[in-house]
């Protein structure tokens, strides 16, 4: 039998050096923003129970989890996604908390991709959810936080601005199957604008029909708005559109005309998002960066109905746009090895604790003999090694010329 | 300014392109004269052109390497899965059917059926929506071979005018899609780009509906 012990598994990697650091650097910008903010953090099971990620309105599609079962034969899943265990959690143990609730995460995700399209199946994000909140003060704050934490890290995004009750509210008013609804949705979605044209004709023309074939192309600035707002007129959706104006003329009081830019066609597939939805863009991901939005309905799943809102941030394709802009991660050598000759180890360990206490990045010697770990300096890029044999003598690598 | 880049389908989608770049007014001259290079300058310079095979034209597309793509519907229903199709662009018609031997029942009997096909991924969700159950095998070419060889009952591939089917005693059974050429771009490259992307959109939108 094949054993594969030297690889890792499609979808994965380890990650070395600048590119865990890199990382970690993500992490601890998103992670200062976020408790600057009162967010506090919490960390959920690697592994849980298949039916927690199989709700209606949340449905993950199953095929791009990964299941195994439990010793009673139940079916549980890797973490496929981090919003539903902190509603889980804030049903069950913090239900007694006053509300609103701040949280944030910093977690990988498991989802399984296709083969062969190199794509990732263990994703680091981090991000955060404000639950038992509604209106304009808590999504201004969900999507505020999230610029805030793309700032530190990029100079330069796009955020992009939806709403899901526009497309809905046009729906509904739409006499048709909800199969067929639902492959208009997935045309908008994926702006197939043929496709979505050829099922509008197919049904009675009417204004609604109109303005739906018109959704997908309504992205841009201002002008979106006034585009749309005949569209609207006497709907359920006139009163999202007006909110998302809202939101688009506070927020772009902070961020620079075309930075921002509204999607009406901005409908999200298979998820939890019901309202105002957003999400980011940097140059050098092909995918958003960022996903995030308002999803009121969820935490009726768990039978502690709240509105809540928040937003996901990938991690390590922050991490890659920042290692590929140049910015280096890459670690010094230590400034010092020090090395003990035989019966002096411990003075070894008391000196390198000096060394380190006075600020210095010290290593212990570990060779059994002085040219070894004058090779092992040179090698490595170390200026000095300290000899302890009784008093410390200090020698210089770079003086030291081809003696040895 | 990085140049737009838009990968396309080597061979006729690619001439078709071309053709249609230069009628809107883009210098091609590059691409007519290319040599072996696979990526080419067109306009004066905003644009570059990326030649690849039709899956991939996908996949650079999807990874965000292309901004822009033209590839086939046929393509893009048996591979394609995250991007925006903007546009159909009313070349390389043809469209998917189910043939087999002319005369033959194939929808008769309460047998499985076998399928050959070079799209399996089409012929699945054609038979599944059909609710019926079948046997698929991957054939790489050819695949009328399959029903004449005894392999297979029919099969599910891209017909144009029918002669091959017909010269191999074969017929259509069904029709199964139409296709067309499409042109598709990046979700991302699409929201930081929007200008110069809707620009060329437009133009080429245009033309297409002029000359229809």
């Amino acid at each position: 039998m094949k054993a594969y012990y030297k690889i890792t598994p499609e979808g994965t990697k380890d990650y070395l050096f600048e590119e865990a650091s890199a990382i970690n650097e993500v992490a601890c910008i998103t992670t200062s923003v976020y408790r600057s903010k009162g967010y506090h953090e919490v960390k959920t099971p690697g592994l849980e129970f298949f039916d927690e990620f199989n709700l209606k309105s949340s449905a993950i599609a199953q095929e791009r989890m990964f299941k195994l079962t439990d010793n009673k034969g139940r079916l549980m899943v890797i973490r496929p996604d981090s919003t539903l265990p902190i509603a889980r959690v804030v049903a069950t143990r913090l239900q007694n908390k006053p509300m609103p609730i701040r949280l944030f995460y910093n977690q990988s995700v498991f989802r399984s991709n296709p083969s062969l399209t190199g794509r990732k199946n263990e994703v680091r994000q981090t991000g955060i959810e404000l639950l038992g909140a509604v209106g304009k003060r808590a999504d201004l704050e969900v999507i505020i936080t999230a610029i805030e934490a793309l700032q530190k890290i990029v100079p330069d995004f796009r955020i992009e601005l939806g709403h899901a009750g526009l497309f809905r509210s046009l729906a509904k008013k739409l006499d048709c199957s909800d199969e067929i609804k639902e492959s208009i949705r997935d045309s908008i979605q994926s702006k197939n604008y043929s496709q979505l044209n050829s099922i509008l004709d197919t049904l009675p023309q009417s204004d609604t029909v109109e303005a739906i074939r018109k959704l997908p192309r309504l992205f841009g600035g201002e002008e979106v708005l006034t585009q749309a707002a005949p569209l609207f007129e006497g709907t359920e959706g006139e009163s999202d559109l007006a909110y998302l104006s809202e939101i688009y003329h506070a927020l772009s009081k902070l961020m620079m005309g075309d930075k921002l830019i509204m999607d009406l066609g901005f409908v999200q597939r298979n998820d939890y998002y019901s309202d105002f939805i957003f999400s980011a863009y940097v140059e050098g991901s092909g995918d958003a960066v960022l996903t995030g939005g308002r999803y009121d309905k969820l935490l009726d799943e768990f039978d502690a109905p709240m509105p809540a809102a928040g937003f996901a941030l990938n991690a390590d394709a922050l991490a890659d746009i920042m290692l590929s802009s140049g910015k280096s991660f890459e670690e010094k050598p230590a400034d010092i090895i020090v090395h003990a000759d035989e019966g002096f180890e411990m003075d070894a360990i008391s000196q390198c604790r000096f060394y380190t206490l006075s600020g210095f990045k010290c290593e212990n010697s570990v060779f059994t003999s002085r040219d070894e770990v004058i090779r092992y300096a040179k090698e490595n890029g170390v200026k000095q090694v300290c000899f302890m044999s009784g008093k410390p003598e200090t020698i210089d690598i770079e003086n030291m010329g081809e003696q040895i | 300014m990085k140049p737009l880049r838009i990968a396309l389908t080597k061979g006729r989608l690619e001439k078709d392109t071309v053709a249609l770049l230069e009628q809107i007014g883009y210098d091609c001259s590059a691409v007519r004269n290319k040599g072996r290079r696979l990526i080419l300058p067109i306009g004066s310079g905003e644009i570059e052109v990326v030649l690849a095979k039709a899956a991939d034209v996908i996949t650079y597309v999807e990874h965000g390497v292309c901004d822009l793509g033209v590839v086939g519907k046929d393509t893009i229903l048996e591979n394609g899965t995250s991007f925006y199709e903007l546009l159909d662009l009313g070349f390389g018609k043809c469209r998917f059917a189910v043939a087999g031997k002319a005369g033959y029942d194939f929808y008769d009997g309460y047998k499985a059926k076998t399928i050959a096909t070079k799209y399996p991924n089409v012929a699945r969700t054609h038979f599944e929506n059909k609710a019926m159950d079948i046997r698929f095998i991957k054939i790489e070419g050819s695949v009328e071979l399959a029903p004449l060889l005894g392999l297979a009952d029919a099969i599910v591939d891209i017909v144009e005018t029918g002669s091959t089917l017909k010269e191999n005693g074969l017929e259509v059974y069904e029709e199964v899609v139409p296709i067309s050429a499409r042109l598709i771009a990046n979700n991302a490259s699409l929201k930081l780009r929007k200008k110069e992307i809707e620009e060329l959109v437009d133009k080429m939108e245009k033309y297409i509906t002029r000359t229809e």
